[in-house]
C-alpha cells in the first residue's frame, strides 16, 4: 500500500464519519445520472429510496449544473406513479410523456439515465420500466423494454468500432505542393501530409485554415481560399498560458488549437455542441485518454477520445459538419483525431474559449 | 320531462334516416372498432400495453386502423395486444379486425377472412456490421448465418430461395431476431423490407449495409375472423383507403419509402 493511497483511505473515513453522524441519518445521498458531452455523469442528492432517486432524476439538473452542460432527456412533464423492489428488479411506474418522442437518441439516453440512476438503489439490480402499469413494446429504438435492463447491458458495446475510412488520396495537382508547403509552415498541415496532392489530410488542413481565418468552410483550395494563404500568418494562441502542452478550443471559430510552449503546434477543425446542447467554456484538464470509448447513453463509439470535463471529450466522429453539431463533445475527423490522442498527456490544460476575437 | 323526451327521440329518429344510408357496422362494440396486434413492430406498431389492453399505440398499423374506423363512421378505436399467430387462426376473437403485416396466403385463409391488400412487399436482406466482404447474390448469402422470424414468410424464403449451407436460424420475436444481427451472431436477418429498412434509418450505425430485396410481392391484409358480418364493408373501407392516397401518405409518415434504389438480389 502505497502513502497516496493511505492517506486517501484516511481522509475517506473522515468525510464518511463527518457525513453520518451518530444518531443521524439526514445526510444520506444518492447518485443522479445526467448526460454530459457523450456520457453520464453523476451529481449527488440527497435522498436513500429509489423512489427518490427517480423524483431527482425527473426534476432535471439544477442551473448550475445546466451551465456546465449536464442536460436530461426526460420530459418535462413526466411523473413518477410508484416504484417497487422485488427480488432485485425495480419495478418503475411513469407516465406517459416518458416514452414519448421520435427522436432515437434521446429515447436511449433517458432509459440509460433512467437505469443507471436507480441501478444499485435499495438493491435494485435491473430495471423493469412501466408506463401507467403496462409494459413498453419497441418505443426505445434497439432496445427490449418489455423486460428489466441492466446496467451492464446497456453498458456493453453491441456494435463493432470502426473508423471512419477516408477516401483514398488522389492523383497529384498542379501547384498544390506549393500551397501544402505552406500550410504545414502555418500549422494546419503534418509535414509527411505534403505530398502534392488533395487527400484528407489537405481538405482537413484546408477547412481548418479556412474556419480560423473566417473564410467561407468548404475545405477547397479555391481563388478565396488561395490568395488568403499567401498572406496569411502564422496562428498563435488567443491566451497566454503556462509552458509545455496545452489545448484552446475555439467555440466561435470552430477549431481546436495543439499548443506547446505558447506556440501553435495544429489547428484542428472541430465540430462542437449545437446551441441546444452547448459546450461549456472554462479551464479544464484532459484526466483521461481511451482509445474506444462506449457512449453508454448514446449507445455509440467514441474514438481516440481525450476527455477534459466530465462526458465531454476530442473525440474522433463519422460526421463532422464544418458547424457546430455535437452532445457538447469536440468532434473531429480521422485525419485528426489519433494525433490529438497521441499529443495529449493526463493532465493537460484545455481552455474552451465562446469567443476568440 | 316529457317534452325533453319527446325532442330526443325526434332528434334519433332524425338520425336514424340520415344513417339509413349506410347501415352501421356490425362491431363487438357499437360505435367502435377494436383492432387485434402484435407489438412491437418498428414503424408499423410500437406502444403500451397493460395484460392484452393497448394503453398506447402509435405507427402506420395505428394510424391505418384509425383511418379505417373513421372510414367505417365508427367514433372510437381499440387495440388488443397478441400473439401474432392468433391474429389470423382460426375461433372467435376478441376484436374486430387484426392489423399487424399480416401477409395473405391460402393458408391463412382456411382459419381467417382477409380484405383485399393494402400493401405490397418484399422480404429485405439486412447485414451485421462485421461480415466481410458484402454479400452481393442469393450465391454470397448461401455461405452466411441467417436468420429469420420463426413461421414468418423470411423464414421460407431463407429455406426455399436462399438455402444456406447452415441451417437458418429461426427466433421467436423480432427484437430478439434484431439483437443477434446487432451483435453478429446472425450474419443477416431476412425480413419484411419495409420492417428492416426503418430499423436501419433510425439506428444506422447498428447494423450492416441493406443488401438488397428478395422479390415476393407479399401482399398485407387486414385480417377478420371468418364469418364475420364486417367483412364486406371493412373490405370496401380498405379499397378506398388505397385508392385515396390514405396509405401512401401513412407509408410516407412511418415508413423508409426508398427501397425501390435497393438491388434485387439474384
Amino acid at each position: 500500500m502505497t502513502r497516496g493511497y493511505l492517506v486517501a483511505l484516511v481522509t475517506t473515513a473522515l468525510a464518511v464519519a463527518f457525513a453520518f453522524p451518530a444518531g443521524s441519518s439526514a445526510a444520506a445521498t444518492l447518485k443522479v445520472w445526467f448526460p454530459q458531452g457523450e456520457q453520464l455523469v453523476s451529481v449527488d442528492r440527497p435522498g436513500s429510496t429509489a423512489a427518490d432517486a427517480v423524483a431527482a432524476l425527473l426534476a432535471g439538473p439544477t442551473a448550475a449544473e445546466r451551465k456546465q452542460g449536464l442536460r436530461t432527456y426526460v420530459p418535462a412533464r413526466t411523473t413518477l406513479n410508484d416504484v417497487t423492489i422485488v427480488n432485485g428488479v425495480a419495478r418503475v411506474d411513469v407516465s406517459l410523456q416518458f416514452v414519448l418522442g421520435r427522436d432515437a437518441q434521446s429515447l436511449d439516453a433517458r432509459l440509460a439515465q433512467l437505469v443507471h440512476t436507480v441501478s444499485g438503489v435499495e438493491g435494485a439490480r435491473s430495471v423493469l420500466l412501466l408506463v401507467n402499469g403496462g409494459t413498453v413494446y419497441g418505443m426505445f429504438p434497439g432496445i427490449v423494454t418489455s423486460r428489466p435492463i441492466t446496467l451492464k447491458y446497456l453498458e456493453t458495446p453491441n456494435v463493432p468500432a470502426s473508423h471512419t475510412t477516408a477516401p483514398p488520396a488522389t492523383a497529384p495537382v498542379a501547384g498544390l505542393l506549393q500551397a501544402q508547403q505552406k500550410l504545414v509552415s502555418l500549422g494546419y498541415l503534418l509535414p509527411a501530409d505534403a505530398d502534392g496532392k488533395n487527400g484528407p489530410q489537405t481538405q482537413t488542413a484546408v477547412l481548418a485554415f479556412q474556419k480560423w481565418e473566417g473564410l467561407g468552410r468548404d475545405g477547397d483550395l479555391g481563388p478565396q481560399t488561395k490568395a488568403a494563404l499567401a498572406t496569411a500568418e502564422h496562428p498563435a494562441p488567443i491566451t497566454k498560458g503556462p509552458s509545455g502542452k496545452r489545448a484552446e478550443l475555439l467555440l466561435d471559430r470552430q477549431v481546436a488549437l495543439a499548443i506547446e510552449d505558447n506556440k501553435v503546434v495544429r489547428v484542428i477543425p472541430v465540430s462542437t455542441g449545437k446551441p441546444s446542447t452547448p459546450t461549456p467554456p472554462g479551464d479544464f484538464k484532459v484526466y483521461a485518454k481511451i482509445a474506444k470509448w462506449w457512449s453508454t447513453p448514446f449507445r455509440e463509439w467514441l474514438l481516440w477520445a481525450v476527455p477534459f470535463n466530465g462526458g465531454i471529450a476530442f473525440h474522433e466522429f463519422a460526421e463532422v459538419p464544418p458547424y457546430a453539431a455535437s452532445h457538447g463533445c469536440a468532434r473531429q475527423f480521422a485525419t485528426t483525431a489519433h494525433w490529438l490522442y497521441d499529443f495529449a498527456v493526463v493532465g493537460m490544460p484545455v481552455k474552451v474559449l465562446s469567443t476568440s476575437e | 320531462m316529457r317534452l325533453l323526451t319527446a325532442l330526443a327521440l325526434l332528434a334519433a329518429l332524425a338520425l336514424g334516416t340520415a344513417a339509413s344510408a349506410a347501415p352501421p357496422v356490425p362491431t363487438i362494440t357499437p360505435g367502435q372498432l377494436t383492432v387485434g396486434v402484435s407489438l412491437p413492430s418498428e414503424g408499423f406498431e410500437v406502444g403500451v400495453a397493460k395484460g392484452d389492453q393497448v394503453t398506447y399505440a402509435q405507427g402506420f398499423d395505428i394510424d391505418l386502423a384509425r383511418a379505417l374506423a373513421k372510414r367505417l363512421g365508427l367514433t372510437s378505436v381499440a387495440f388488443v395486444q397478441s400473439p401474432f399467430g392468433r391474429l389470423f387462426s382460426s375461433g372467435s376473437k376478441p376484436w374486430d379486425v387484426a392489423i399487424a403485416q399480416i401477409t395473405i396466403t391460402d393458408q391463412r385463409r382456411r382459419t381467417a377472412e382477409f380484405t383485399q391488400p393494402y400493401l405490397t412487399v418484399d422480404q429485405g436482406v439486412l447485414a451485421t456490421q462485421t461480415v466481410k466482404p458484402i454479400p452481393r447474390t442469393l450465391a454470397d448469402l448461401r455461405a452466411l448465418r441467417i436468420c429469420a422470424l420463426t413461421k414468418s414468410t423470411g423464414a421460407d424464403v431463407a429455406k426455399t430461395v436462399v438455402a444456406p449451407t447452415r441451417p437458418t436460424r429461426l427466433i421467436g420475436n423480432v427484437p430478439t431476431l434484431m439483437l443477434n444481427l446487432q451483435t453478429g451472431r446472425c450474419q443477416a436477418v431476412i425480413y419484411d423490407a419495409p420492417t428492416l429498412g426503418t430499423l436501419k434509418a433510425r439506428t444506422p450505425d447498428r447494423y450492416g449495409p441493406f443488401v438488397g430485396v428478395i422479390k415476393t410481392g407479399e401482399q398485407y391484409g387486414v385480417a377478420m375472423p371468418k364469418g364475420s358480418q364486417a367483412l364486406s364493408a371493412v373490405d370496401t373501407a380498405v379499397g378506398a383507403l388505397v385508392a385515396d392516397g390514405t396509405v401512401q401518405r401513412l407509408q410516407r409518415k412511418w415508413l423508409t419509402t426508398n427501397l425501390e434504389t435497393l438491388p434485387t438480389l439474384k
